[in-house]
């Protein structure tokens, strides 16, 4: 057989079978963003895709659109889900993406569907914002609409979200496990919790040497400027405390300490390297959930 | 056994170089023997230099020009290129592979891979593209856009939104019969 042929009609086949899973989702003026259809009714896409949690639908392949609503945001991984009645709509296949290795092919698809094809460039981004610091570096293009769509792997199994969220110029891909870790949280608790610790903070330099102490030779960290009563926090940080590291994790600014805090933490231990009256010292602390502010 | 350095050589057969009042270099499909099929926009006289892959270059005439839909026919007596083979009506799917060959910048004879993008029009009611996840660059215009067997589906035209946008085949058939030079 032809080889060129082959891949070409394996290609095609995997953009037409993953296509019968992706809507158009509204949520934004303009162009619409791209969703799978994960789980019998509930929808996954790109969380920096929806302005508004009011007045948001979806279009099917057929054409047909309908309401949906928002179930849970995770802004930290950059992933919406939404519910809606989709139980005539086919549910995506969802692989390992433990399997994915630098070099592997990959397909990125749009609503449409439209299709873009490329390789995974890295495993891991630049930044340290996202603390479980596996998301899919992509060489291949985002096309507008594409945020919220899967990557889809040689197989035609989706393996992550596609997000051009951080930057239009960054291509990247939240991987399926941690997708669905966030599936998992609104399937039992009908919505995606927030972890936290209950402290304000800012970004401050941290004295010469004082990185090293703590294991993360960063210039940088974060001061507590205010400690939330009843949060755990309370229960070991004071006001002045400088976070330099979350188990071992350099934290340099406030977005990192979001970043680290998973809803999966939710309950268990932390342990913070502090900088407090010019010594390093450890601090114990439980994850929490932040407490519903109410709508 | 096809591989991409075999569909490129191919493609380089089939694709000449233009060059038009001295401005700058664009491509075009050998389309039947001794007839070309470029974008318009390419073209600036009705004479234009022609060179065939490996060849001299030999003096081509203008047959039949159509700025609205960007196509133009040429007729290249001495031309010795094959003709391409062109892919049927309805044979591109979204997410195949397909090859641009032209002259990139200048650099002559240069292949692009890349899929299917979508087929259709980029604003609703505007003409139909085959819209293709593939680099193309100035002097790729009139060049084909080929699938994995080597057969032609378009004649790439422009750039939009990072997207290669390529004119179908039936397209440019019609617009062939239109201007009375009937193509096989």
């Amino acid at each position: 057989m032809d080889r060129l042929l082959d891949l070409s009609d394996q290609l095609a086949a995997a953009a037409q079978r993953v296509g019968q899973w992706v809507l158009a989702v509204h949520g934004r003026p303009r162009v619409p963003s791209t969703g799978i259809h994960w789980r019998s009714g509930l929808i996954v896409t790109a969380n920096h895709t929806l302005q508004t949690d009011d007045d948001l639908s979806v279009t099917r392949p057929t054409g047909e659109s309908s309401r949906v609503t928002v179930v849970g945001r995770d802004p930290g991984l950059d992933i919406a889900i939404l519910r809606g009645d989709d139980s005539a709509m086919a549910v995506a296949e969802v692989g390992d993406s433990d399997a994915v290795r630098v070099g592997h092919m990959v397909l990125a698809l749009g609503a449409g569907p439209r299709a873009s094809w490329g390789v995974i460039s890295a495993i891991g981004a630049a930044s340290s914002r996202r603390a479980d610091g596996e998301l899919f570096s992509l060489d291949l293009r985002l096309y507008p609409g594409f945020s919220g769509g899967p990557l889809v792997d040689a197989r035609g199994s989706v393996v992550g979200v596609n997000t051009s969220g951080a930057s239009r110029h960054l291509h990247l891909a939240i991987p399926a496990n941690a997708v669905n870790r966030v599936v998992d949280a609104v399937v039992r608790h009908g919505r995606v919790p927030q972890a936290y610790l209950g402290v304000s903070t800012q970004q401050i330099r941290v004295p010469e040497g004082v990185g090293e102490q703590a294991g993360v030779g960063r210039s940088r960290a974060v001061i507590v400027v205010e400690v939330q009563s009843g949060s755990p926090a309370a229960a070991g940080l004071l006001v002045g405390d400088v976070i330099l590291a979350l188990d071992g994790i350099a934290i340099a600014d406030p977005l990192d300490l979001r970043g680290a805090l998973r809803p999966e933490r939710i309950g268990q231990p932390v342990t913070a390297s502090v900088l407090r009256a010019g010594r390093v010292i450890e601090v114990s602390l439980t994850v929490g959930e932040r407490p519903d502010r109410g709508r | 056994m096809m591989d991409l350095a075999t569909l490129a050589e191919r493609l380089r057969r089939i694709t000449v170089e233009i060059t038009s009042d001295g401005r700058g270099t664009g491509a075009g499909v050998v389309w039947a023997p001794e007839l070309i099929v470029t974008n318009a926009h390419v073209i600036h006289g009705p004479r234009v230099a022609v060179r065939g892959a490996g060849c001299s270059p030999v003096e081509g005439f203008v047959v039949a020009g159509d700025r609205a839909a960007d196509l133009a026919l040429l007729r290249v007596p001495g031309l010795e290129c094959p003709a391409a083979v062109r892919a049927g009506d309805g044979t591109v799917a979204v997410g195949a592979l397909i090859v641009a060959l032209g002259h990139p910048l200048g650099v002559p004879g240069a292949v692009t891979r890349g899929i299917v993008h979508a087929v259709g029009a980029i604003t609703p009611g505007g003409r139909s593209w085959i819209q293709a996840d593939l680099k193309l660059a100035p002097g790729n215009s009139g060049g084909p856009l080929a699938d994995a067997c080597g057969r032609v589906v378009g004649v790439n035209a422009m750039i939009a939104g990072g997207l290669a946008l390529a004119i179908p085949v039936s397209e440019v058939q019609r617009f062939a019969r239109a201007a009375g030079v009937p193509v096989p």
